[in-house]
């Protein structure tokens, strides 16, 4: 249709960048269009039990190489619990796409850092990675600065567009924002003439993640999920992976789900594997059931921050092998924690209206 | 007049810029402590859009620590997820973007992305754009909190991540396809900016009592404009204070930050 328009503005910035990696020919980060619906029309779509054990999801669909699309946004409704089964059983060369996360980017940069031989991030298509109020990432710091991972910056509008344009079984989607700034420039979205309005508008190619990994509020046994507060992009990155491991806080009937169809945000023939796994977003929060245990993430970024200023990697893996590789499920990993920990993190929730019936 | 922090000074700032009747897309830290201060003062009908997914909740359960903190949803009139509020920004819906960053130029451009060395390799790598470049795009008009330092006021960003006015040609944001305005307000505790409409570079505004125009220049890298009716900047009353340490951030979250 049309060659790559610039806004034509450059050098507004003094944005040093390596412009042959920029330019250079568009290829997909994960399975194309075509691959994707190849993927899903093969896919039996009878509805069955899709409840699985962690282990047994991950096992079987994560491998090295693949595109992970990370649900949750920040410090809510994050996967922790499926990220810590990805780094016990390992896999290298990700790709991780996500808007906007702290912990699971951190977790599993932390793996990378420990033994690069078991996790490790070739690249990120992201929008931002974390903590807000806590403060930066400091694994994220130190990876760039020594140009370990490559990243390809969007906003959390691009990357939420991206994962919709994937949901909708579009190549791309227009967006109106990324034009004008340097993003234009570094990422790998077009700015092009809008053939009705001849006006510029910016392009953002769609995002199919191999395996998305998503933490819901309750789900029948069947994966038809609801989700309470804000949904982030989960059901938009669920739809647009080829393959999805969801963990619910809670199963519910599947004659609850029929009795308010519309309270379905993912439908049960995009999940391909379900854990009941309640905590499963901690120290992320999970509205309905439990805040974000602000203390606990201090804890971990403190080790991170601790590796980075110093190059040692003792407490920072002392803590991954007391959380994570010295437990086999995340189960153990939650009862290593003191119950008064949980229990405030449930009364910090303040009992937010969730529907189960 | 009551002692204040910088932090307060700019909440305040910031609460008296919004107007009533509008929606304001918030950033997390000062601008929801001055979207809260504005609703408990001047603007009761101003609603906030947070970007994981609520629009115009009550925040009854406390200042949310975060934009993606669950109590940004508590009693919400419309709760999606990032999809719908950055797309009701770029259909119209929201009126002011409340942004931050670590540089600013003369044209509202900003960088929340890296400094120094390149962006493949960068010194210091930031988080990123979030939603700050959509909310710049696409808000009807930004409003940005920057810290007054030389290195942040700056001739040229390192990267721009979030839109200004580009290079000041009058149809940059037209080509760049963006929908909103562009920068309206920047916000630092000792002087209040705007934008001049013809050559789109930052118009120095008011300043804090005992301020002069002088004053500010020496703490900005490039050359400012200065309004021919400098006013001086309206200081938090006793009453504003206690609504800013007491309802808005009664843990100190931002308000009691140092300074760096």
């Amino acid at each position: 249709m049309n060659d790559k328009v610039a806004s034509k503005i450059k050098k507004v910035s003094n944005l040093k960048y390596d412009a042959a990696l920029a330019e250079e020919p568009f290829e997909w980060w994960g399975p194309s269009p075509e691959e994707a619906r190849r993927v899903m029309s093969a896919k039996s779509k009878g509805m069955h039990d899709k409840r699985t054990t962690l282990k047994e999801a991950v096992a079987k669909y994560v491998k090295d190489g693949i595109n992970i699309g990370i649900g949750g946004f920040v410090n809510t409704r994050v996967p922790v619990a499926i990220v810590h089964e990805i780094i016990r059983k390992g896999a290298k060369d990700l790709t991780l796409s996500f808007q906007s996360n702290s912990i699971c980017a951190e977790l599993l940069a932390g793996a990378m850092i420990l033994d690069p031989d078991h996790v490790s991030i070739k690249r990120v298509e992201l929008a931002w990675w974390g903590y807000e109020v806590i403060g930066i990432a400091p694994l994220l710091r130190y990876l760039t600065s020594r140009g370990m991972i490559r990243l390809d910056d969007y906003t959390n509008y691009g990357m939420s567009a991206r994962f919709k344009a994937a949901a909708m079984g579009v190549p791309f989607i227009p967006t109106r924002d990324h034009g004008g700034s340097d993003m234009e420039l570094v990422n790998r979205g077009k700015m092009v003439v809008c053939p009705f309005s001849g006006k510029n508008v910016y392009l953002v190619p769609a995002c199919h993640p191999d395996v998305a990994i998503v933490h819901v509020t309750a789900a029948d046994m069947y994966g038809n999920c609801r989700i309470f507060g804000a949904h982030c992009t989960c059901p938009e990155i669920t739809m647009a992976a080829t393959y999805s491991i969801v963990t619910t806080e809670r199963i519910i009937p599947n004659e609850n789900v029929r009795t308010y169809p519309n309270l379905t945000e993912i439908p049960y023939a995009a999940v391909d594997a379900l854990v009941e796994q309640p905590f499963g977003a901690y120290p992320g929060a999970s509205y309905g059931f439990y805040w974000f245990d602000m203390e606990h993430i201090l804890k971990f970024r403190s080790l991170c921050e601790e590796f980075r200023r110093t190059g040692n990697k003792d407490n920072l893996k002392r803590y991954y092998d007391e959380y994570i590789f010295g437990c086999d499920t995340f189960d153990d990993f939650l009862g290593r924690l003191p119950y008064k920990t949980l229990r405030k993190i449930k009364d910090m929730d303040g009992g937010q209206p969730i529907i189960l019936s | 007049m009551p002692e204040y922090t910088p932090f307060e000074m700019i909440a305040y700032t910031g609460s008296r810029v919004l107007e009533d009747e509008k929606i304001v897309f918030v950033g997390t830290g000062l601008p929801i402590i001055a979207s809260m201060h504005a609703q408990l003062t001047h603007a009761p009908n101003l609603a906030m859009i947070f970007e994981s997914g609520p629009l115009s909740p009550i925040l009854e359960m406390g200042m949310p620590l975060s934009v993606g903190d669950t109590r940004a949803c508590r009693k919400a009139c419309y709760l999606k997820g990032l999809c719908a509020v950055f797309e009701l920004t770029q259909r119209g819906y929201s009126d002011y973007a409340f942004i931050g960053g670590a540089q600013i130029d003369m044209y509202g451009n900003v960088c929340s992305t890296f400094e120094g060395g390149t962006y493949d390799r960068p010194q210091t790598r930031f988080p990123g754009s979030g939603g700050a470049g959509a909310m710049a795009a696409n808000c009807e008009r930004s409003i940005i909190i920057m810290a007054l330092e030389k290195r942040r006021f700056v001739e040229k960003v390192e990267f721009l991540t979030s839109i200004g006015y580009g290079d000041g040609s009058p149809d940059y944001r037209e080509k760049a396809g963006v929908m909103g305005q562009g920068p309206y307000r920047v916000i630092t505790n000792q002087a209040l900016f705007g934008f001049d409409e013809e050559t789109k570079r930052m118009v120095l505004l008011e300043v804090l009592p005992g301020k002069t125009a002088k004053d500010i220049q020496d703490l900005v890298s490039f050359d400012l404009l200065v309004s021919p009716d400098l006013k001086e900047m309206a200081e938090p009353t006793a009453e504003d204070l206690r609504l800013l340490r007491e309802v808005c951030d009664p843990d100190g979250y931002f308000l009691n930050r140092k300074v760096k």
